[in-house]
């Protein structure tokens, strides 16, 4: 018999949403169980039911030719080099080296324009700037918009938000900045929107975020919170 | 159900013990066949083309590369593609570290640049019983008691851990599980039926 309990770590299981060693003490009962593996292969199937109520979206044409071609490569056995072809076996290797010399000249030129490029962002504020688009998630009004020019030589950016409603009593708009290098949000301040729903200001984020990925709008207690609890109103990427 | 009959379930199964035995008709008829929900599925995850492309392709080349290791025991050949794709596309979501992702609702809005693969281009009974299937299934996640289907939603399309889950609804961990386990279990029983 099996406990709801082992039911319910079989579907998390499923879904690798139980943590590692979870997982590997569960994988043992699993092991040990037949009846448990009946119901973990039928949480599977529900699983993968679950990918069918996606909206059908076709694949490209090219990702078809690109994969089996992947494939091809991948299956290739290495081919007997013919006896006539010997004779003139320095070919390849000439035609290689003139191709490594090729390359190394694109390199030394590469590096040559990545240096020119440097220069020009530096001195032109608006190639320092990336620009975020933000868009709305329930519960925020469907035409809510946010734009995000950030700097992040200067560590501090301009958002200029629409169309969202000045926040309830007691709650506050808290911007926040996706660093790669961060595991949590970073808090870019409070942000308060007029009676027309707009707000443009100047942030800064409390710690240095060097590898935004994305900003955030959540709903927070009023004066903001040092970690997001709210739910999320606004996100984008660049 | 066209995906997961019986018959069908036979099929994939031989394709991928051709697979298993390097053949590339096999593996391009399987594509045929899977490309479309699992493309759609990475999509709808990743919120881009580009990236669910890459993530597709990942998933075709670990086919191509693990079909000798797939064990009918545990899964049936599409619920096995399925979770590969989840977690090819969350493997990709972490590494973007978009721990602020929202589910894209919506895909009919993403236009894709290039033509529809031609190879994919089904027959209009196929195409429309697929479309059947999709809404019947749809409908089926959506007669699901709200919290069962806000739980599986935010535990299959997102890349939570189960504790984040339960933070993110408000609910004990354990109210959680048990709405994922049933929600699941409920789906498959009215998908069977």
């Amino acid at each position: 018999m099996i406990s709801e309990e082992q039911q319910d770590q079989a579907a998390l299981y499923v879904l690798g949403l139980l943590e590692p060693r979870e997982a590997a003490a569960f994988e043992s009962e699993l092991n040990a169980n037949a009846e448990l593996r009946d119901i973990a292969r039928e949480l599977r199937e529900a699983a993968g039911t679950v990918a069918l109520t996606v909206p059908p979206q076709p694949p490209p044409a090219s990702l078809k030719r690109r994969i089996m071609r992947e494939i091809a490569i991948k299956t290739e056995e290495p081919t007997p080099i013919p006896q006539e072809r010997v004779r003139f076996g320095w070919i390849p290797w000439a035609i290689a080296a003139a191709l490594a010399v090729f390359c190394g000249l694109l390199a030394l030129d590469r590096v040559r324009l990545e240096r020119e490029l440097a220069d020009i962002r530096g001195s032109d504020p608006l190639m320092q700037t990336t620009f975020y688009t933000l868009a709305p998630s329930a519960p925020a009004p469907a035409d809510a918009k946010a734009t995000v020019a950030w700097q992040p030589g200067r560590q501090s950016g301009v958002i200029r938000i629409s169309n969202l409603p000045a926040a309830q009593p007691g709650k506050d708009y808290q911007l926040w900045a996706v660093d790669a290098e961060h595991k949590d949000p970073i808090s870019a301040g409070i942000i308060r929107v007029d009676q027309n729903g707009v707000a443009q200001v100047r942030f800064k984020p409390v710690e240095k975020a060097e590898h935004v990925k994305a900003f955030a709008i959540s709903l927070e207690r009023e004066g903001g919170v040092p970690k997001k609890e709210g739910p999320i109103l606004l996100v984008g990427t660049t | 159900m066209a995906e997961t009959s019986t018959a069908q379930q036979m099929r994939d199964q031989e394709m991928i013990a051709q697979i298993g035995r390097r053949d590339q008709g096999a593996f391009s008829a399987l594509y045929n066949r899977l490309s479309g929900p699992l493309y759609s599925l990475a999509f709808k995850m990743l919120g881009d083309a580009s990236d669910a492309q890459d993530a597709l392709q990942e998933v075709f080349v670990q086919i191509w590369s693990r079909a000798s290791t797939y064990d009918p025991e545990k899964s049936s050949v599409f619920s096995w593609a399925v979770l590969l794709t989840r977690s090819r596309a969350i493997d990709r979501l972490r590494a973007r570290d978009r721990r602020l992702r929202v589910v894209v609702e919506s895909t009919a809005e993403n236009k894709v640049a290039e033509a529809t693969d031609a190879s994919t281009v089904e027959s209009a009974a196929d195409t429309a019983n697929k479309k059947d299937e999709a809404a019947h299934v749809r409908s089926l996640l959506n007669n699901l008691p709200e919290d069962q289907r806000q739980a599986i939603e935010l535990a299959f399309f997102g890349h939570h851990t189960h504790h984040e889950i339960a933070a993110q609804l408000g609910q004990p961990l354990g109210t959680v599980k048990a709405r994922i386990r049933r929600g699941l279990l409920k789906l498959r029983e009215q998908f069977r039926t």
